[in-house]
């Protein structure tokens, strides 16, 4: 039999929560929807799930402080998928800060949350990161950079903040997640390519090119990233999880 | 009132000179009057000695045998006069209409008993000779030099004190006078309805700290009532997304259609304008995120390729290899609120960054859409203020976008001006205060 991909909603919205399962149902995903925590909790003692969607704003334990449960508990493994209500940086930081896969702003399309089910799912299958980053550490240390997991952006020796592109961090945070693997375009492609779909019109090549650009590597005898013939790309350095910087 | 002859500009010059002036003159008037007071008693007193010294001498002279006097006459000498037994120096007679007062002294006092002549003998000051004749047929002159004691050295050193004295307390009166003043007009003039802004000492006289209590609870109201009106439309915004989000998912139940399309695209709006209301309410707040160090060329070149990698039209032109310290999530939302408006009207965007020789910063958005008719320029960043050619379209959009971009702008301390292009279109001028960040910065300090 195939395998039906469980999907754990939790939501305090009652509405929303049907609405959503119902949606996802259709689609030919098994959805259990629960209200609170509490729910949550005794529903994953019983029977594991694939993938986690979870509100922010909930009455009694928010969605915040269940993903950082759940991150350092048995469900570990576990894809978490956050819904939030704040269009601004400041939940999503936090919300990936405690762990999170990802993250889709409120009010959403249900087809929106179903591709991003799927991207997660796709991503975490395909390629199981060597490197989880927790709450720990949200700072990831190669090199003489370090990457901002959470702002989004380099810091150089200096502190001082070197912005990346979306597609550049997370072509950055794929090779980081693969330290000295070999990846294919192909992989890094989907890999990349998760979350926004965004259409690709440029080639993986053009971006490692950019990204290069961005740590000072130079293209001819590049440090950071290598190029292996017919095969991909490889990232050089060892990546180290530091704690917070702030 | 108007005074057009070089009165002074301000308050403080004003004041001194008004307090100087009075002083001065006053000081000056009764100065001189105790000088005359003074001078008008020495001189009775050596008048009065001058005339007893006289008949003195003249009656002493008249005892004396005539081979005596000559011994006699250094006693009866004095600063003012001297005794000579003789005609004395010729010279011209005296204008007795316009004689000194000693000569009338003489007269008083031995004007009775001898006949009185008097010559003036050209000298550098006062001097005069007096003819007469003893009794015995010998003549007299006595020499005059008539001098008042003359002013104490000290005196007009004393009144230059007296003069700084009065500057120095003059100034120090009136800069205390002016000081709250001036600080009150410096905290109005930085007057931040948003947040914290400069709080008056409320110690001082009465007045002040009256001035300055009235001013500090004017400015928490104003920034109670902003935040309030801040926290309703944050609110509001905030609520309306759970039944958009329920309104959005039960459309996707509904069969395809135009009905579900129209009311998808109302959603759609209705979730932008609420998304706004949030972001505008919350550009107000400046606390939510610390400046950094930014490196302005990756932090545009990025902005740049995330529109290039969605596939829009974005430029950028120019490099400045600067480092600034700033707030990246406003300063990004700025560009992109400018860049999408650019974007809306005119399909095209550029973005052009300049250092200037001050080290300030200036980033232009630039595209070739319509422009906005002079008149509009300044209300277009009024929120919630559409122009007539965004109404009409189907553009739509809340009327917020600007008005953020210009919160925020406030907010990182720079300026926003927007005006026309030659050749149409509209260029977005971001001008970012000199706040290059020059040297290394510890990291723990970030």
């Amino acid at each position: 039999m195939e395998h039906v991909d469980h999907i754990l909603i939790v939501d305090d919205d009652r509405e929303i929560r049907e609405l959503v399962g119902n949606y996802l149902k259709k689609n030919g995903l098994r959805t259990t929807v629960v209200a609170d925590g509490r729910q949550m909790r005794s529903f994953l003692e019983s029977t594991p799930v694939d993938l986690i969607v979870l509100d922010i704003m909930m009455p009694g334990d928010d969605g915040l402080l269940l993903c950082r449960e759940l991150r350092t508990g048995k469900h570990k493994t576990t894809p978490v998928l956050m819904l939030t209500a704040r269009s601004d940086e400041t939940d999503r930081i936090i919300g990936l800060e405690m762990g999170a896969d990802d993250y889709l702003v409120k009010p959403f399309a249900a087809r929106e949350l179903l591709a991003r089910i799927n991207a997660v799912l796709r991503r975490t299958r395909m390629l199981p990161p060597n490197l989880i980053v927790s709450e720990a550490g949200r700072l990831l240390a190669f090199g003489k950079w370090k990457l901002d997991t959470t702002a989004r952006h380099l810091l150089d020796a200096q502190g001082t903040v070197v912005t990346l592109s979306g597609a550049e961090y997370r072509l950055l945070r794929t090779f980081l997640d693969h330290p000295q693997r070999v990846l294919s375009r192909d992989q890094l492609l989907n890999l990349t390519q998760g979350r926004d779909a965004d259409p690709f019109d440029r080639s993986i090549d053009l971006l490692v090119s950019r990204l290069r650009q961005r740590l000072a590597d130079d293209a001819r005898d590049p440090a950071y990233i290598k190029t292996v013939r017919n095969e991909g790309y490889v990232f050089t350095y060892a990546v180290e999880i530091l704690g917070d910087s702030r | 009132m108007k005074l057009s002859f070089g009165w002074p500009r301000t308050l403080a010059s004003r004041l001194s000179l008004i307090f100087l002036i009075s002083l001065v003159l006053a000081h000056g008037l009764s100065f001189g009057l105790q000088f005359y007071e003074r001078y008008q008693s020495a001189m009775t007193l050596m008048l009065g000695n001058l005339e007893r010294d006289l008949s003195n001498a003249v009656a002493v002279l008249e005892r004396l045998p005539a081979d005596e006097r000559q011994a006699w006459l250094p006693r009866f000498e004095s600063a003012n006069c001297r005794y000579i037994l003789g005609a004395g120096e010729t010279g011209a007679p005296m204008n007795m209409s316009n004689a000194p007062m000693s000569v009338h002294s003489m007269q008083r006092s031995l004007g009775r008993d001898y006949a009185l002549t008097f010559t003036d003998i050209p000298d550098t000051r006062l001097h005069y000779q007096a003819h007469l004749t003893l009794k015995d047929g010998s003549p007299l002159t006595i020499d005059m030099h008539p001098r008042v004691t003359p002013l104490s050295p000290w005196l007009p050193l004393l009144l230059i004190g007296q003069l700084v004295l009065l500057f120095v307390c003059t100034w120090l009166a009136v800069r205390t006078a002016i000081r709250p003043l001036t600080r009150l007009s410096h905290a109005v003039d930085n007057l931040d309805p948003n947040g914290e802004g400069i709080r008056l000492d409320e110690g001082g006289p009465t007045e002040v700290a009256f001035a300055a209590v009235a001013f500090n609870t004017m400015q928490q109201r104003i920034s109670t009532y902003v935040k309030e009106r801040m926290q309703l439309l944050a609110a509001i915004s905030h609520d309306l997304q759970t039944p958009i989000t329920r309104m959005k998912l039960r459309a996707e139940f509904m069969d395809d259609g135009v009905e579900k399309d129209k009311l998808w695209s109302d959603l759609s709006e209705m979730q932008h304008l609420v998304q706004e209301g949030v972001a505008y309410a919350r550009s107000m707040d400046t606390s939510s995120e610390t400046a950094r160090r930014v490196d302005m060329d990756s932090f545009l070149d990025s902005l740049v390729f995330d529109y290039q990698d969605v596939g829009r039209d974005v430029q950028l032109n120019g490099k400045t290899g600067a480092v600034i310290d700033t707030r990246p999530h406003a300063l990004r939302r700025v560009l992109v609120n400018l860049t999408d408006n650019a974007l809306k009207f005119a399909g095209a965007a550029e973005i052009h960054v300049q250092t200037h020789a001050d080290q300030s910063l200036s980033l232009h958005v630039l595209d070739r859409g319509p422009g906005i008719a002079e008149g509009e320029l300044s209300e277009v960043i009024k929120p919630f203020y559409r122009v007539e050619s965004s109404r009409n379209r189907d553009t739509g959009g809340t009327g917020l976008g600007l008005a953020i971009a210009q919160q925020l702008t406030i907010a990182l301390g720079g300026t926003l001006t927007l005006t026309n292009r030659e050749g149409g279109g509209l260029c977005a001028q971001l001008k970012l205060p000199a706040r290059i960040a020059t040297g290394a910065v510890k990291i723990t300090d970030i």
